[in-house]
């Protein structure tokens, strides 16, 4: 078994060990816990021995599946697909170390779920064979659905239903674009469909077809709707995977996918996707400054990110697509840091109101100063994760388009603004009420959790450069063919 | 002197092998039901005559078909000696053994004289001087409609027991039934073909008919019996029609004649409109599904989910002959009409079931949905289309089996019919069931990893390859309001609170075989279709 496939079916092990094992509450959590460790330890494994100079798929690993239809298992990484491995590795012990005694009721279940969405996610970004690709990216919503729709807050059944049926009507979509590659290669294989010469008109409508399913899932002004729902309805652990990886699966989907099969549609679509994602990123922006509901208000935060990444994309130079790259990695660190601290605040308050808390930096020093180190990074304070990722997008979009640059740089000043005037209310001024004065600070399992998550906040942000190794080839694989096409 | 002259016609008994035991278990099953205490008496000379035409079968090198006579015989008397006091238990034994004699003699009329070789399109094999068309859509359609009728004898069991309508004469027209779908599906002449409708619809009007004190199901039984009887006299009228035009019943010698000169094209369209009507009933395509919810919702549970499964296998195999085998000639005219029945019938069924609350309302609606998915396959008009069709028939039926049959362990706690509220916190009160249900909700939604992704995958291709990429894209839309109903079935169960008050499912034996039987089918069909696939691929073999 390769270690692609090993990196997959591992946390798929932990689910089924867990379904057939009689194990307890404890027991249980022992051991998804240390699925998820291993799993992380077999991707680290694989950064081992991936080769940072090459920019193609490395280390391809195939198995038949169905030969009646050319469609095959095959599993390969890039740069780009081995950072967001990467990523989801990383987070998953510590969100399920974050849930420890959390979840409630139904443990079990909750782990069993996790493991099985982590091994979805996992071959979304590893499958190199369009089928595969779809069927893991389709998958997934099952296990996000239940964990939304069970663990979740008192809109549950609306923000998992939703969630569901948006990207399920995105997928639906790009299942007939990819029949219809099917139609043309007679196979599944991404670098055989990669080669295909397609028409103009067939390359618009396919990649539309293909950007209609990325952009609900990334999500992009105006298919966004599904996320605030359901980013304030899962339960904590879901709301960080929500952010930290998912939405990269719609953003991955376009590199790998949208951009590369279809380079003449590409160039001819980035204006509009530029100017979408800039929307984005300030209705994201403003409509998070409006928020009551602090994580209501990070999860518009994640619209407005989440645009500066498809902003980098289709600015298409090495700059600012290789910083998108990078930006979803820091999204993925801050935004999900900035969730864990919430949920680690509902815990001990119950409310996520704004208004609710003051104050609170006396009672718990510890938890403010991560939030502030965590909010610094998410709007991009120089010296932090966030900067190293936005200002290149910036730079790289103002050499193609500077009124989109300087819109989005708006973006980010409206990000200060909406990242720390709730900071300062909840944290800052005279400490007031009892529910704030008996608000306890972090314990030492929540700092454990911090403690990564922060080390890597501080070291992408002073040192990016192994991050941007890895992924500049691969950006430059794709940019070769979009260069062609111009 | 005369004797000698009459010329004796060959008949293939291989070519319908896998019917004979289920049609003489049908009628043995009956003699037995009239023998009551003295059962013994049928079944010794039964056993005798088994065994007897084994030995005959096995002397003549049949092996196979040897040894399932000489087993049938002799199981009989073993289990009325088992089962003294249980007659029904003797029935529904017999009944799903002579099922899986079916099944295994299908196996072994593939080996023997189907199979070909590695890839190659199966031989198809004419029997009866023409009258039956023993080939790929034969061969599917026997397996979809014996794993049907073997999953739901032992979900039906118990069940009918309970509402105390396990009357003798059920499995013997369920069997009688199965064997009438699959004449129906070899059938390569009309006469054929509309006796086997006949003998199918007959038993088929009577079970839905089986509770005689419930309302609901007398409704069912005599709605499904006057549309069912117009259907056929319309269909009737199309096949005379079509006879008056090219003078000939059989269905490869009509596809030869009816495009010729000679041949009075404005009676021809007119056969081809009423056959078109007859048929759009049988199978359910809009605007002519009009009796499907409440023959369904009536109907006993388990019968319902026989006729979701197996009727409509056996309802596309006659559409496949008549349209790709008789009417290929005036494909441009039924290739228009049925495109747009397959888009209304996909839009309509899944627009209907967002508003029903009775559970087996919405998988009524369900299967009028995927009926039109399965006709973009028809429509496609190619070997692909036909391989994706006869092979999304299969996967839609262990779906919604499955389906069918959890259904049936709620209802039998309750004793009447299920709405969602029966269905509130599933998940808590019996989560094997509820995951069942799920998964095969999933399948019927077509969510990877269950048969119903891989179905809808090689129907959406095979109308794509063929140009259809309109159709497929309202197939699309409608899969995405369908998923709105299926999960908010599947919400109910997980995401609610149980109501204690309502009770638990019961779960015997019979029901948890059929369901994971189900289940088992819809998870390995979803992961690793490679073996049926290609079985599906070679099945796009036609007597024409």
């Amino acid at each position: 078994m390769g270690l692609i496939t090993l990196t997959i079916v591992l946390p798929l092990a932990g689910a089924l060990l867990l379904s057939v094992s009689r194990y307890g509450e404890i027991g249980s959590k022992i051991i998804a816990l240390a699925t998820s460790l291993l799993t992380f330890a077999a991707s680290l494994a694989l950064l081992a021995s991936f080769n940072l100079a090459d920019g193609s798929l490395q280390l391809v690993e195939q198995m038949a599946w169905i030969p009646a239809i050319g469609a095959s298992i095959s599993l390969a990484v890039d740069g780009v697909s081995l950072a967001l491995i990467l990523l989801t590795t990383f987070l998953t012990p510590l969100i399920l170390l974050a849930s420890w005694d959390t979840v409630g009721d139904r443990v079990k279940g909750y782990l069993i779920a996790f493991l099985t969405l982590e091994a979805a996610v996992l071959g979304v970004f590893a499958a190199t064979d369009l089928l595969l690709f779809y069927v893991f990216f389709e998958f997934s919503l099952v296990p996000m659905y239940l964990i939304i729709g069970i663990w979740g807050g008192a809109q549950r059944r609306y923000a998992a239903i939703k969630f569901f049926l948006y990207t399920l009507a995105g997928g639906l979509v790009m299942l007939v674009a990819i029949l219809y590659l099917y139609a043309q290669a007679g196979t599944f294989d991404y670098e055989t469909i990669r080669q295909l010469s397609l028409g103009a008109t067939e390359q618009r409508w396919l990649f539309a077809a293909f950007v209609v399913a990325f952009a609900v899932k990334v999500p992009l002004f105006p298919v966004h709707t599904w996320l605030p729902d359901a980013h304030t309805e899962a339960p904590t652990g879901g709301s960080v995977f929500l952010a930290g990886v998912l939405l990269k699966m719609g953003t991955f989907g376009l590199i790998r996918y949208a951009l590369p099969i279809f380079p003449d549609a590409t160039v001819e679509a980035a204006p509009w996707l530029i100017a979408i994602s800039v929307v984005g990123i300030l209705y994201g922006a403003i409509v998070a400054l409006m928020q009551s509901d602090i994580k209501r208000l990070i999860a518009y935060s994640s619209v407005s990110h989440m645009g500066f990444v498809v902003l980098g994309t289709f600015a298409l130079n090495a700059t600012a697509t290789s910083a998108s790259v990078v930006q979803m990695v820091n999204h993925g660190l801050s935004t999900g840091a900035l969730f864990l601290l919430i949920g680690f605040l509902y815990e001990r308050r119950h409310t996520r109101q704004i208004a609710a808390f003051g104050g609170l930096a006396k009672q718990v020093p510890v938890m403010a100063g991560l939030w502030l180190v965590v909010a610094l990074s998410s709007l991009a304070l120089p010296g932090l994760n966030g900067f190293v990722g936005e200002f290149p997008i910036l730079l790289g979009t103002f050499q193609v388009s500077p009124t989109a640059a300087v819109l989005a740089a708006f973006g980010a000043v409206l990000a200060a603004l909406y990242l720390l005037w709730p900071y300062q209310r909840m944290f800052h001024g005279p400490l007031e009420g009892a529910d704030n004065q008996n608000t306890t600070d972090l314990k030492l399992r929540e700092i454990g959790v911090m403690v990564p998550l922060v080390a890597l906040i501080v070291i992408i942000g002073l040192y990016p450069k192994p991050l941007y190794d890895l992924v500049n080839p691969s950006i430059d694989r794709v940019l070769v063919e979009i260069e062609d096409a111009r | 002197m005369m004797l000698a002259q009459l010329a004796v016609p060959a008949i293939e008994w291989s070519s319908i092998a896998p019917e004979l035991p289920p049609t003489v278990a049908a009628l043995v099953l009956l003699l037995i039901a009239i023998a009551r205490r003295r059962m013994l008496l049928v079944a010794a000379p039964v056993a005798l005559i088994g065994v007897g035409v084994g030995v005959l079968l096995i002397d003549a090198g049949h092996t196979t078909a040897g040894a399932v006579a000489a087993v049938l015989g002799l199981a009989l008397p073993a289990l009325v000696v088992a089962f003294p006091d249980r007659p029904t238990l003797v029935q529904a034994w017999g009944a799903a053994l002579s099922v899986a004699a079916a099944l295994v003699l299908t196996v072994w009329q593939y080996t023997t004289y189907l199979a070909v070789g590695e890839g190659a399109p199966l031989a198809a094999q004419a029997g009866f001087a023409g009258a039956v068309a023993n080939d790929g859509i034969a061969l599917f359609t026997r397996l979809t409609v014996y794993l049907a009728a073997l999953i739901i004898i032992p979900l039906g069991y118990g069940y009918l027991n309970d509402r105390r309508i396990n009357r003798a004469e059920v499995e013997s027209l369920i069997l009688l039934a199965s064997v009438g779908m699959v004449a129906l599906a070899t059938a390569n002449d009309l006469i054929t073909m509309f006796v086997a409708l006949e003998v199918l619809s007959l038993a088929l009007y009577v079970l839905a008919g089986l509770a005689r004190r419930d309302r609901r199901s007398q409704e069912s039984s005599l709605k499904y019996f006057v549309m069912g009887a117009v259907a056929s006299a319309i269909l009737l009228y199309g096949m005379a029609l079509t006879y008056v035009a090219v003078g000939t019943v059989s269905l490869p010698q009509i596809g030869a004649n009816i495009g010729l000169v000679t041949t009075p094209r404005v009676v021809a369209l007119v056969a081809l409109a009423l056959v078109t009507v007859g048929i759009g009933f049988k199978v359910a395509l809009a605007p002519f599904h009009l009796w499907v919810a409440d023959v369904y919702q009536g109907a006993p549970t388990s019968i319902t989910a026989f006729m979701a499964a197996a009727t409509k296998a056996a309802a596309f195999a006659a559409l496949f002959r008549l349209y790709l085998v008789a009417f290929p000639s005036l494909a441009n005219v039924w290739i228009p009409v049925l495109a747009t029945m397959a888009a209304i019938t996909m839009l309509y069924g899944a627009f209907a079931a967002l508003v029903q609350s009775d559970v087996k309302r919405i998988l009524a609606y369900s299967s009028v949905t995927h009926a039109g998915y399965a006709t973009i396959g028809v429509v496609a008009n190619s070997n692909a289309g036909l391989s994706a069709a006869l092979w999304y028939v299969l996967t839609y039926a262990v779906g919604t089996i499955g389906a069918f049959g959890c259904v049936i362990a709620i209802e039998r706690r309750r004793q009447g019919e299920v709405t969602l509220l029966d269905l509130r916190g599933l998940g808590r009160t019996s989560p094997a069931l509820a995951a069942i249900l799920g998964l095969c909700l999933l399948s019927l939604a077509g969510i990877p990893i269950t048969a119903g992704f891989v179905g809808k995958l090689m129907v959406f291709q095979a109308g794509i390859a063929a140009g259809f990429t309109w159709l497929v894209i309202i197939g699309v839309l409608s899969s995405a309001v369908a998923a709105y109903f299926y999960l908010r079935i599947a919400g109910t169960m997980f995401l609610e609170q149980p109501d204690l008050a309502r009770g638990f499912p019961v779960v015997t034996t019979g029901v948890s075989l059929g369901v994971s039987v189900s289940a088992a089918l819809v998870l390995y069909l979803g992961i690793q279709p490679d073996i049926f696939l290609d079985l599906a691929n070679s099945a796009a073999s036609l007597v024409r």
